[in-house]
């Protein structure tokens, strides 16, 4: 009887459409309000506690809200605005809806040839309420707007602002991130598992993303279930599973929704309209060569990691060659040839120690991205360049270490002068034959070659193991060719016998150690612009310094005591004065950017600088794109530059072809171009892109060491 | 946690249990009927089989009762033949819960042409066919196959008059017994979600 009577109730509630537990009520952004001007309507619903109304896509069960306007003529509403919903509760039948408090938003359009005064904004509003039970609702709202000669802010704007807020926007054109979709695996049956990716692309914070949705639009084909699978821990993007159920037709080639993410306790959702691929996209996109591998990172197979090694080794070897290893090259060939005469075992002991100084160097550098890391930072390679403090030690060391070759002075060790033959990093000593290893290491992280990059790419995506081994192979290869030479000694027999003419090589290799100081002095120069004059003058003071020191201290007979004096007063003189009074070389700032064409020559590529920006405006533009990431202190870019970009038959492509060049700088480590390095599986540069004047296709990845032809034949294909 | 579990089994269950499929023998299931018989599925092989997830407090299911829509085509079916099976998974603690003294007489009240009223306040045959809403609807053909899964019309409002829409339901039988292949036969259920135990 009882359930009779309140089935009565409930019909009665129903007829009478009255909601019984939501409150609804019209409210107005302006009133009053201009003729022409748009205001927003706010149907703001208040539930009671415990019962929920629906979004849009009200889920597996439920029905949205419905407004059926009744507005005067020259009074339009758009679209309803639906604020991010929730998902709600039991999970076997998921819902997407609101709790407590909703407001629906309309945009009202007024026309401009309304009349000055009073019009009557009515709506009926239908919903479904749901706790225990369901109740559909049914009321209607009004509202009176004034026509006048002016907007004015109602005392509702600022709820009704706070609501739009929570509106998921659409991602902006040039976004900040990368969202793609893909099937994970063919159909069996009605249902198929779905991947939604989304990786940041220049978001200057990294934002840890702590949870992830897709809230799907409603569909009568097919629907997105609920049930959310993150297969990507917590990181800085995301990848979920999301299993489709198909009632009719073909599977969607296309799905729409809102991404919602949380960070930090704040949700934001998007709302995006994503093609459905039939695969995953490969990470790396295609390449004109074969050099850079398709990586998936971060998730990858055991059999990956063992050709990632194998990459890493590779890409240590070739690293020798590289222009920054150079100098260093050179000392080693000193070694050889003036070690040439000793036992087998003591080259094999120095060859060992080299390699130790390589992979401790290497170790450390591990340690330092995997502490970089943990502290939710980007880290990426050659990352030290972009310090100029470490810029500024460098040089001088380097710069000592050319004076030290000239014979100016000499390095002691263990409190035991080395002969005048010796310097430090020629002495073949173990010290110096593990210092040759470190400044290597030191030299080599701003070069990346063919190889190295892949490997390094999936490295800085994965956990402090792989980083280590990673690194380590790295370092393996950059010594293995000293390790093998010192183990056949009988392969040195081809360098000439020692000798006199050892002290002129000697003085001859400090010329590439001064063409290093050069380059470091350039680099110095984008952080401290015109200052870098005072780097400079400290440098003289050092070099000054340093010949007193050898010839009156170390060379020298008397006043022994006065020489270290002197040296030791133009050390902190020139340090005070120079690099902390006049440089103020620990707070330097990066020169600010410039704007507009970055030329270099007057007839010189029309570089801009990059931005996602930038790319997307080019591509919406139907152009195709070069991309240079680059940066001063990345010798292999800077050849590249020289021998295959900066060039007059790849200029006038450019020009023919109506291409856009970007360039973009990564000699401070910006965190936007480190994300797109992530992008492309990239943990440093040279990194060139190549995008084709078709927009939504993948752009092409060159090599790290380009030639002409590979630059000219990308540009040719992306015009296709 | 809990709510991780529950969406992890819900995923796991999403993916295990395509029991239910269109075109796949629909999976046989015992149940006790209001009058304490039990009911069997594959009691009615050899003949077509209706079965709907019902709750009439629900308003998509009470619009369909209220304007005698449902029991029309309770009576149509019938009379050719058709099995009727109602199925309730309303969990005992709800306010829609109907004791079996509650449901006969709701029965006769409603003017419900069944074959039987199954109390399914475990959930059991719910979770099996995957009922997600009230209405949601299956049909059985003759050969134990299952024909239609999802909604009972495409008219997904608690009002109005169902009549005016495409009936899913009666277009399968129709399919069905003129031997000819069901054109529609999955749609997205709408309505009201069962409410069924934790």
């Amino acid at each position: 009887m009882r359930r009779i009577g309140i089935l009565i109730c409930f019909c009665l509630a129903a007829l009478t459409a009255r909601a019984a537990h939501t409150h609804v009520q019209l409210l107005l952004s302006a009133n009053p309000a201009r003729p022409g001007d748009t205001i927003w309507a706010g149907v703001d619903m208040k539930m009671d506690a415990g019962w929920h109304t629906y979004w849009k896509n009200s889920g597996a069960a439920g029905l949205p809200t419905r407004i059926e306007w009744q507005l005067p003529p020259g009074v339009t509403a758009g679209e309803i605005q639906w604020p991010l919903p929730e998902k709600l509760p039991p999970a076997e039948v998921t819902t997407y809806g609101y709790e407590n408090e909703v407001m629906l938003l309309v945009p009202l359009t007024l026309a401009t040839n309304l009349n000055p005064g009073p019009l009557d904004l009515k709506a009926n509003v239908s919903w479904l309420e749901c706790e225990q039970q369901c109740v559909p609702g049914s009321t209607n709202v009004e509202t009176t707007l004034n026509i006048g000669g002016e907007t004015k802010t109602s005392a509702d704007a600022a709820t009704i602002e706070s609501w739009k807020n929570k509106v998921p926007m659409p991602l902006p054109v040039g976004n900040s991130w990368s969202v793609s979709a893909w099937w994970e695996n063919l159909a069996s049956g009605d249902t198929r598992s779905l991947i939604i990716e989304c990786f940041p692309v220049a978001t200057l914070e990294r934002m840890i993303i702590d949870k992830a949705d897709f809230f799907p639009g409603a569909s009568d084909n097919f629907e997105i279930q609920a049930a959310t699978e993150n297969l990507l821990g917590k990181t800085s993007g995301f990848r979920l599973r999301k299993l489709v159920k198909k009632f009719s037709g073909d599977w969607p080639k296309e799905i729409s929704g809102v991404v919602v993410m949380e960070s930090g306790g704040k949700q934001t959702g998007f709302e995006v309209k994503l093609p459905v691929s039939d695969q995953a996209p490969a990470v790396a996109p295609a390449t004109v060569t074969s050099t850079t591998p398709t990586v998936s990172a971060p998730v990858l197979p055991a059999q990956s990691l063992w050709r990632m090694l194998l990459y890493a080794f590779i890409g240590g070897l070739i690293l020798n060659l590289m222009p920054c290893v150079l100098p260093v090259i050179a000392l080693k060939i000193l070694g050889f040839v003036s070690e040439a005469g000793s036992s087998p075992r003591r080259i094999r002991a120095l060859g060992l120690i080299y390699a130790l100084g390589v992979l401790v160097s290497f170790l450390v550098l591990a340690s330092v991205v995997i502490s970089i890391k943990a502290a939710g930072h980007h880290a990426g390679w050659g990352m030290q360049f972009g310090s100029p403090i470490f810029i500024v030690c460098l040089t001088t060391l380097v710069t000592l270490v050319a004076l030290n070759l000239f014979g100016v002075f000499e390095v002691t060790l263990g409190g035991r002068a080395l002969d005048a033959a010796g310097g430090l990093a020629s002495r073949h000593g173990m010290a110096g034959a593990f210092f040759n290893g470190v400044l290597a290491t030191t030299l080599a992280t701003p070069c990346t070659a063919p190889f190295l990059a892949p490997a390094l790419g999936f490295a800085f995506a994965q956990d402090a193991g792989t980083i280590i081994l990673i690194f380590s192979f790295v370092g393996l290869g950059l010594a293995s060719p000293y390790i093998l030479l010192s183990w056949n000694p009988a392969w040195l027999k081809f360098l000439p016998k020692p000798g006199a003419w050892m002290e002129k090589f000697k003085i001859a290799m400090g010329f590439p150690m001064l063409a290093t100081v050069v380059w470091l002095f350039n680099v110095a120069s984008s952080s401290y612009g015109k200052n870098v004059l005072w780097l400079g003058i400290f440098l003289v003071v050092a070099a000054f310094a340093a010949w007193i020191f050898g010839e009156f201290f170390q060379r020298g007979r008397s006043h022994k005591t006065a020489a270290a004096i002197v040296t030791l007063f133009l050390l902190v003189g020139g340090y005070a004065f120079a690099l902390e009074k006049e440089l103020d070389w620990r707070t330097a700032m990066p020169q600010t950017d410039t704007t507009g064409s970055l030329k270099e020559s007057p007839d010189g590529i029309d570089w801009q600088r990059w931005s996602p920006e930038a790319v997307t405006q080019a591509r919406a533009d139907g152009k195709p794109v070069l991309v240079d990431f680059t940066a001063d202190w990345c010798l292999t870019c800077q050849v590249n530059k020289k021998t295959s970009i900066e060039i007059s038959s790849v200029r006038k492509k450019l020009k023919d072809l109506n291409a856009i060049a970007l360039i973009g700088d990564y000699t401070h480590f910006p965190d936007a171009i480190t994300a797109e390095l992530n992008r492309y599986a990239r943990a440093g540069v040279p990194l060139v892109l190549v995008y084709p004047k078709t927009p939504d296709t993948q752009p092409v990845v060159l090599p790290e060491v380009l030639t002409p032809n590979i630059v000219l034949n990308a540009l040719d294909q992306a015009a296709q | 946690m809990k709510k991780a579990l529950v969406l992890l089994a819900a995923m796991a269950m999403a993916v295990t249990t395509f029991a239910v499929e269109v075109g796949k023998p629909a999976p046989d299931f015992t149940g006790t009927d209001i009058n304490g018989k039990t009911v069997k599925l594959s009691d009615y092989q050899g003949k077509i089989v209706i079965i709907e997830s019902y709750n009439s407090d629900c308003p998509f299911c009470h619009n369909h009762y209220a304007t005698g829509a449902m029991q029309e085509l309770q009576r149509d079916l019938a009379a050719k033949g058709v099995v009727w099976l109602v199925v309730d998974s309303v969990n005992t603690k709800n306010f829609s819960y109907r004791t079996p003294e509650q449901a006969r007489k709701e029965l006769v009240d409603q003017k419900i042409t069944a074959t039987a009223w199954i109390d399914d306040h475990s959930g059991a045959v719910g979770h099996l066919y995957d009922m997600k809403t009230t209405p949601h609807m299956f049909v059985i053909a003759a050969d134990g196959t299952l024909a239609y899964d999802g909604a009972i019309d495409n008219r997904p409002s608690p009002s109005g008059d169902p009549r005016t829409a495409k009936n899913y339901v009666r277009a399968a039988v129709d399919e069905l017994l003129a031997g000819k292949p069901v054109e529609i036969s999955q749609t997205k259920p709408y309505g009201c979600a069962v409410h069924y135990a934790d």
